[in-house]
């Protein structure tokens, strides 16, 4: 018995429980680069502006939840914003759009896009989002009480707080 | 001389009690004098007919009653399911108190409905109409 059997014990166990990891990760082994991004409780320094002109129109979606690059592409294109104007004056929007980029900095995904050229990205187009909901079908996002992908809070009740666990997830009627 | 001045005090206490004129309105009619020298005042009625005006923005049918309803009395929703408070001011007296936040309003509201600014006329039409919405006779 020398040292290197514990040190290989470890590797053994440590090869364990990684595959035991992936394997119970919801099918998503390979994919890891498309996980759900880390980070997305609310941030302690939101600041009032971002709930009230955000969160007038629709639920307050966490930075966390696009990288950085998918923020700044969203504040570009606020005046014609997926059809609604949602222009800001200048420092409501440098204000805005400061806290988004500071707290998405933990999001290293790709800007992904597959809707109309020229719209802005949608949290429900990234790659993580899609393989997270491959078991929801077409026929419940389009309920009247879910109101589509977009609207995280008819099922993540908590999901403007960061909660997303699979285990408090309630799809309405 | 003396029946001017009875008329003067007969008529004090009407001018008194008349509501005076909401502030946002003095300034839309100078804007719209300025748009149109022939503006001849507000209308109600045109504020009415603008608020449930329809129009057909990305193949769907918008008007302001898509998120206002149509009774501004009541709480609205919009189109990503927040609640919009009540837009008359009788039943939320909040509403048209903060310049910049009905300018604000006004710039994305006609924009979403019929894909323009709108006038100093219209935005004085409508807010001629509002006022009257649910207030005491």
């Amino acid at each position: 018995m020398n040292l290197r059997t514990p040190l290989l014990l470890a590797s053994v166990l440590a090869v364990f429980a990684g595959g035991y990891t992936l394997a119970n990760d919801d099918d998503h082994e390979g994919k890891d680069r498309y996980r759900r991004p880390k980070g997305l409780g609310m941030p302690a320094d939101a600041p009032q502006i971002w709930k009230d002109e955000c969160g007038s129109c629709h639920m307050l979606y966490l930075p966390g939840l696009l990288p950085p690059a998918a923020w700044q592409l969203q504040m570009d294109t606020l005046a014609e914003h997926y059809g609604s104007n949602a222009s800001l004056e200048t420092a409501e929007y440098q204000e805005i759009l400061d806290f988004l980029l500071r707290n998405s900095t933990r999001n290293r995904l790709p800007v992904e896009s597959r809707g109309r050229p020229g719209e802005p990205p949608r949290v429900s187009e990234t790659r993580w989002f899609e393989d997270k909901h491959d078991e929801v079908s077409t026929e419940k996002f389009q309920r009247e009480s879910v109101g589509g992908p977009a609207n995280c809070v008819a099922c993540h009740r908590d999901a403007e707080r960061g909660d997303f666990d699979d285990d408090r997830v309630k799809i309405p009627r | 001389m003396k029946t001017l001045w009875i008329a003067l005090l007969i008529g004090l206490p009407a001018v008194g009690f008349a509501a005076p004129e909401h502030p946002l309105l003095q300034r839309y009619a100078e804007q719209a004098r300025q748009e149109d020298p022939a503006f001849a005042g507000f209308s109600a009625e045109a504020g009415k007919t603008l608020y449930f005006q329809e129009e057909q923005r990305n193949g769907k049918t918008m008007s302001c009653t898509t998120c206002h309803t149509a009774d501004p009395m009541t709480t609205g929703k919009t189109l990503a399911f927040r609640k919009v408070q009540p837009l008359a001011p009788a039943a939320n007296p909040e509403r048209f108190t903060d310049a910049k936040k009905v300018e604000k309003w006004f710039r994305r509201n006609c924009d979403d409905v019929f894909a323009r600014e709108c006038t100093a006329q219209e935005k004085g039409d409508f807010m001629t109409w509002i006022l009257t919405v649910g207030a005491q006779p």
